[in-house]
């Protein structure tokens, strides 16, 4: 449950971030970029403390048992060997992106991320000229993420239906999952929230 | 002084519609772009340093005032920055042909502008830091006004 809000919040945010940049309203975008920073420190807690499909243990594997999947012989349940691979480009892509953006500042010097102070001028501008061309990594990467989608559809199996229902077929040979604590769920939040917070405050002890 | 903008305005404006109908030759037409775009990013060079400086835990006092006089200075020239022909049709440019499209509304924020960049140099150059920051969060916020409806993303 915690995985798919993750997903589809982040989905949201990063169509919203792109939309409100575009359109003049660069104060919400630097808050969907502090937002977004809040999911992915989630995300990556939860990845150590969650449900055993959100483990990180439990779903980056080598080369070897990518090239396993591919043969046929993976069936576990959650993200396969393969598809790991894409919820770490991901993962990363956003996380650079994210940070990035905390450092940049626009033309006009108006608006600016909350680190933007902890670094020259000279590279909070450049570092917003590399946020401006970074997104097409984070495009490129959804474009592939989306084919992949489509393929799988195309040969018959969902990939969308238990991103949102939490429920797929297992195969019978398949570990059952274990799901996460709630109260965990809750504690990786505050320490998110709390970050973020300090974040946006502009870091050493809650100012620049 | 408020005055003395109001009518640089007023005779600035007036200069802009009989340029309206006496065309400006190009060469003219391109220094003004060229002073305009000069202008345009010193103003926010120096907003960049002005932000640093504000946001501090301590606000040194004299670049404050200097980067204050230094965009009051800048936006009194603004006045001359806009006439007719020299939007994209002369040129590269960020400045949208609704400026002249819409002179009435373009002249009131231009002079917003003004006015908030005064009241920011009245307030550093008093010394009053904590004023200064108020006045230059309401001057923020007519470069914004005027931005998103004025001026194009351009790349250079």
């Amino acid at each position: 449950m915690p995985v798919r809000l993750v997903h589809w919040t982040l989905a949201g945010l990063i169509a919203f971030s792109w939309w409100s940049v575009h359109n003049h309203h660069t104060d919400w975008h630097i808050w969907s970029g502090v937002a977004i920073l809040t999911l992915l420190i989630f995300r990556l807690l939860w990845g150590f403390v969650g449900s055993s499909t959100a483990r990180w243990t439990g779903f980056i594997r080598g080369p070897r048992a990518v090239a396993n999947y591919l043969r046929g012989g993976w069936y576990g349940i959650g993200h396969n060997p393969l598809g790991a691979l894409s919820v770490i480009a991901l993962f990363l892509a956003v996380a650079i992106q994210v940070g990035l953006g905390l450092f940049a500042e626009d033309e006009d010097g108006i608006y600016t991320g909350p680190l933007s102070g902890l670094v020259s001028i000279e590279t909070s501008d450049r570092v917003a000229g590399i946020h401006e061309a970074w997104f097409n990594v984070i495009l490129g990467l959804v474009v592939v993420h989306l084919a992949a989608i489509l393929f799988y559809r195309l040969r018959g199996k969902s990939l969308v239906t238990p991103m949102i229902t939490g429920k797929a077929e297992a195969d019978p040979r398949a570990q059952p999952m274990r799901p996460g604590k709630w109260w965990i769920a809750l504690i990786c939040l505050a320490i998110a929230l709390g970050l973020s917070r300090w974040v946006v405050a502009g870091i050493p002890p809650f100012g620049p | 002084m408020r005055v003395s903008i109001l009518a640089a305005a007023a005779v600035v404006s007036l200069a802009a519609a009989g340029v309206a109908y006496a065309a400006l030759p190009k060469d003219k037409a391109l220094a003004i772009m060229h002073a305009r775009h000069e202008g345009m990013e010193k103003i926010g060079d120096t907003n960049k340093l002005l932000r640093r400086e504000i946001t501090s835990s301590a606000p040194f006092a004299p670049a404050v005032k200097s980067g204050a006089a230094t965009i009051f200075n800048l936006s009194k020239q603004a006045s001359g920055w806009f006439p007719a022909g020299t939007g994209p049709e002369m040129g590269n440019t960020g400045a949208k042909p609704e400026i002249w499209k819409n002179q009435k509304n373009f002249q009131v924020k231009l002079r917003n502008f003004q006015t908030a960049a005064a009241a920011f140099n009245a307030a550093a150059a008093a010394g009053d830091i904590n004023a200064a920051k108020a006045r230059y969060g309401d001057l923020g916020k007519t470069c914004s006004a005027c931005h998103d409806t004025y001026r194009s993303e351009m790349h250079h």
